[in-house]
Parts: structure tokens; C-alpha cells; sequence
């Protein structure tokens, strides 16, 4: 078959075009004025109470809730991860003591992307998540809902065979 | 769907699952009346940020992982079709997937890790993808594209979902996912003239399926 033929095919069904999808959506606020977006680990995370800065400047008592780390003597600790934390990651202004995550996501290789001016922050999967894959070949963790709203995570699929399998309408 | 569903159900052991993830940013309205269709009983799940994929270092759909019940992965990162598709008519037709596929599934599900397709952890470790940087990163900028875009900024969404493809230009998964948002779609030109490059540098659009029935 020539290429012009199999193009043909392909295009005569129109395939998988829904450009009535690209942009459906009314535009509306990310968050309250004055607020910040954190999209991590499959979480999303509005906070009210961040510090001024180039970087993102957090509450201490919120870093658990953005990346499932929690400050302990010896460090920020996630599962079996430990990373020890100076002095270096607080900042103080005035009265507060604030944790800069952008600093600590530096620390541990964690890519990110900041739309400063929607003041929305992505960051992407700690790298070290995936050394039991690179390494091991463990699956990885991962953590998704389903349709009917079950949050599902590799844990979930513990004891049994798993065909994980992805696909898409296009 | 619907093969793997009929495969499901043929299958039919409480210990085995199939987790099928939707790669689609265009969500439920895409996705969800394909599932519906298939009358599918197994995990369903859309995916609007690639989340399976990111995870897994698959560039490309439809792409598999076998996981065993220890969570080791003991087969992944193919062209993971349930069965040989045909579409077009008598006179102009293709052929894409492959019927080899399923009977393999099926035989690990049987015999676990003495089924013969079950792959040794040197080659599963060589057909784990490796991953950069950019790319982690490339996925981080695809969710900040699809939350700008669930909240109708659209230039935004535009500028973050380019900056994903830049940052991953091997992901297949990333350039047709915003052709299918496009008046082109997924199988236009532009796609054409990709299959194209593949084509002309002797490259897989898929690696190759390593399966012996």
C-alpha cells in the first residue's frame, strides 16, 4: 500500500479529531487572590499562608499535605527516604519561619515548573522514587482514581497478577 | 475495549486484574463512552495527565506492563494490542496489532513465572525506557497544561503543553495528544509526516514484540 492510501484511510474517518474538547472550559480562577497552587505527587494543594520570594516559601506544617514529606530531627522523611535539612531551606521574615520547597525540591533532583504569575507550581516525581524501577525492576508507585471515584495505587494490586495497560481514544 | 474485555473475562481468575488507563486529556467525554461500550468490569481509569505512562516511562500507546504478585514487573513497553485490527474497506485497508499478544497474557496468568513469556530481569531492566530530567519535568508542565486548561486559559494551557513537547520530543504520547485536540486529529498530516520520519530512519514505532507461541 502506498503512503498516500494508508494516509487516506486514516483521514477519510477523520480520526480522533475533538477540537470542540481543546478548550471547553469558562475561565475561572485557579484560587483565591493572593493564594498558591501546588500540584504534586497527584495532588492538588491551594495555600493561603506562603511567604514573598523568588522561590515558593511554605508553611513548615504544610509540607506533608504538598509531597507527603514530613520534618523530622533527622530530616524530611517520606517512606524509607530521609533527606537531612540545614538551616539553608528556612527562611525567616519578620515573625515567620518559612520552609522553601523550591530549595528542597533542588535538593532531592525534583524537576518543577512555576507559572509565578498564576502562582501556580508543578513539580514533577521525586527521581528517587524510581530507582526500585531503574534498579530492581519493581513497578513503580503510583496512585490514580478510577471512574466510580476509588483512588487505586500499586499497593492495591499486592498478591495479584496486574496487566497494567494504557490506551487512548486517538 | 471490548477485546479486553472478552480477554477478561476468558481469563476469569480473581487474582489476576487488568488496570486500563486512558490516556486522554479530553477525559470522561472521550474516554468514558469507549469503556462503556465494552461493557469493561476491569479497573478503568482516564488518565488526563499521563499519569501510567510518566510512571512507567512509556512514550507511546497502547503500551503494557506485566506486574507480578510481589510487584515485579516480569514483561513491559510494547505495542500491547489485544488483537489484529483491520480498518478500512475492500479496496483500501490496513492491518495494525497483533494477535500473539493475548494467548502470551493469557499463559502467564496460567503458569506465573514458568511461562516462557515471562521475561528475565536483565531483559525486563533492558526494556524499562530510561528517563532524563527534562523528561520528568515535561510531565509537570503537562499537568500545569491540563490544570490551565480545566480553568479555561487556554493560552496558558497552549504555552505548557508546548513547553511538555519540547522538554520530551520522543513522546508520542504528548504530540498526538494535542493533535486529537486539533481540527487535524490524531491521524493527519502531521502525524503522517512523523510516521514518515520513523519510517525513513529505520526506527519502531513500537519495539518490536518478542513473543514465541
Amino acid at each position: 500500500m502506498r503512503a498516500n492510501e494508508f494516509r487516506n484511510i486514516l483521514m477519510a474517518d477523520a480520526m480522533m479529531a475533538y477540537p470542540h474538547l481543546r478548550h471547553p472550559f469558562e475561565e475561572r480562577p485557579i484560587h483565591a487572590q493572593g493564594s498558591v497552587t501546588v500540584l504534586c505527587a497527584g495532588r492538588q494543594v491551594t495555600l493561603s499562608d506562603t511567604g514573598t520570594g523568588d522561590g515558593l516559601l511554605i508553611n513548615p506544617d504544610d509540607l506533608s499535605s504538598i509531597n507527603g514529606f514530613t520534618l523530622k530531627p533527622q530530616g524530611a522523611c517520606f517512606e524509607d527516604l530521609c533527606v537531612p535539612v540545614t538551616e539553608s531551606l528556612f527562611v525567616e521574615q519578620g515573625e515567620r519561619r518559612w520552609f522553601d520547597l523550591t530549595a528542597f525540591a533542588d535538593l532531592i533532583g525534583q524537576p518543577c515548573v512555576a507559572d509565578t504569575s498564576a502562582r501556580v507550581w508543578s513539580f514533577a516525581e521525586v527521581p528517587s522514587r524510581r530507582d526500585s524501577m531503574m534498579n530492581n525492576a519493581m513497578a513503580p508507585a503510583f496512585k490514580v482514581t478510577d471512574r466510580q471515584g476509588q483512588v487505586i495505587e500499586l499497593a492495591d494490586l499486592k498478591g495479584k497478577k496486574a496487566l497494567i495497560v494504557t490506551w487512548s481514544s486517538w | 475495549m471490548s477485546v479486553w474485555q472478552r480477554i477478561y473475562e476468558e481469563i476469569n481468575d480473581p487474582d489476576f486484574v487488568i488496570l486500563s488507563a486512558a490516556q486522554d486529556t479530553g477525559g470522561e467525554a472521550v474516554a468514558g463512552p469507549i469503556f462503556d461500550a465494552a461493557n469493561a468490569t476491569y479497573i478503568q481509569v482516564v488518565d488526563t495527565d499521563h499519569v501510567i505512562s510518566s510512571a512507567f516511562n512509556f512514550i507511546n500507546v497502547p503500551s503494557a506492563a506485566w506486574i507480578d504478585e510481589e510487584g515485579r514487573i516480569v514483561r513491559i513497553d510494547e505495542g500491547t494490542y489485544a488483537q489484529l485490527h483491520e480498518i478500512g474497506n475492500d479496496e483500501q485497508s490496513i492491518t495494525f496489532g497483533t494477535d500473539v499478544y493475548s494467548p502470551a497474557l493469557k499463559d502467564w496468568v496460567a503458569n506465573g513465572a514458568d511461562s516462557v513469556h515471562v521475561q528475565s530481569a536483565e531483559t525486563v531492566s533492558s526494556n524499562i525506557r530510561q528517563f532524563t530530567r527534562e523528561h520528568l519535568q515535561a510531565n509537570a508542565a503537562f499537568r500545569l497544561a491540563n490544570l490551565f486548561r480545566s480553568h479555561g486559559h487556554s493560552e496558558k494551557a497552549e504555552r505548557y503543553w508546548e513547553m511538555a513537547r519540547e522538554l520530551h520530543p520522543e513522546s508520542i504520547n504528548y504530540f498526538r495528544q494535542n493533535l486529537t485536540l486539533s481540527e487535524e486529529g490524531s491521524a493527519g498530516e502531521s502525524f503522517m509526516k512523523l510516521r514518515g520520519e520513523y519510517i525513513s530512519q529505520g526506527k519502531d514505532y513500537y519495539r518490536p514484540l518478542d513473543i514465541d507461541l
